[in-house]
């Protein structure tokens, strides 16, 4: 089983959390965010797994990411992230004693 | 594979869109007693994801009856008919106290 942890970064608060994943088995995670200013904030989430040599195995069915987003002042959202590990992650002996995967998200303010 | 630069990413892999495409945000928290259900079984089941996939079914079935998500065949998200509350009266019993489901999991 392989645990996943996710982090985030940027202007928004935001919680770290753990699920543990069979490869092959696609599977649903969340993150938070909140938007403690008094502003909304829009902006954009991209991705980085890690550790890097993984991320050809990480697949994303369906995300919160790639397309603004917008939260309004003391908004709390939940963002999933619906995904599997590809079943080859695990006949893969480069990824012998890769038992985490992290994933984190960025988030990227828009101008507007 | 070094190819950076997109959405400032250049950690060596380049940013690949999800499959299915992107989940809007649910603002108006339509789903978040099928969500806090998910997070309850993965709490109780020390965050086995595969132990909770009935919720994280019902979690994906609330989204596309409110447009948060566009509608497919559960089987084309990687969901079998087994993937659902176990019986009718578990159900009934997990729908009131969905903290305290953990008798029959190992």
């Amino acid at each position: 089983m392989l645990m996943l942890l996710m982090e985030c970064h940027g202007s928004l608060f935001l919680r770290r959390e753990r699920v543990k994943v069979k490869p092959g088995e696609s599977a649903l995670a969340f993150y938070t965010a909140e938007n403690r200013s008094s502003a909304p904030i829009t902006g954009v989430s991209t991705y980085n797994v890690a550790p890097m040599k993984a991320a050809i195995y990480f697949n994303k069915i369906q995300c919160f990411c790639f397309e603004e987003q917008t939260l309004l002042p003391g908004e709390q959202i939940d963002m999933p992230v619906f995904f599997y590990i590809d079943p080859e992650f695990e006949t893969d002996p480069k990824m012998d004693g890769v038992n985490n995967i992290v994933l984190s998200y960025t988030f990227f303010k828009v101008k507007e | 594979m070094s190819a950076g630069g997109a959405f400032g990413g250049n950690r060596g892999v380049r940013p690949v869109p999800p499959e299915k495409g992107v989940f809007p945000l649910d603002h108006l928290h339509e789903c978040d007693l099928e969500k806090k259900d998910y997070l309850a079984c993965l709490k109780s089941t020390g965050a086995q994801s595969e132990k909770c996939r009935m919720f994280s079914k019902k979690y994906l079935e609330c989204r596309m009856g409110r447009n948060l998500m566009a509608k497919q065949d559960m089987s084309e998200l990687g969901f079998s008919d087994a993937d659902v509350v176990v019986t009718p009266s578990e159900e009934k019993h997990k729908l009131q106290s969905p903290a305290s489901d953990s008798k029959e999991r190992k």
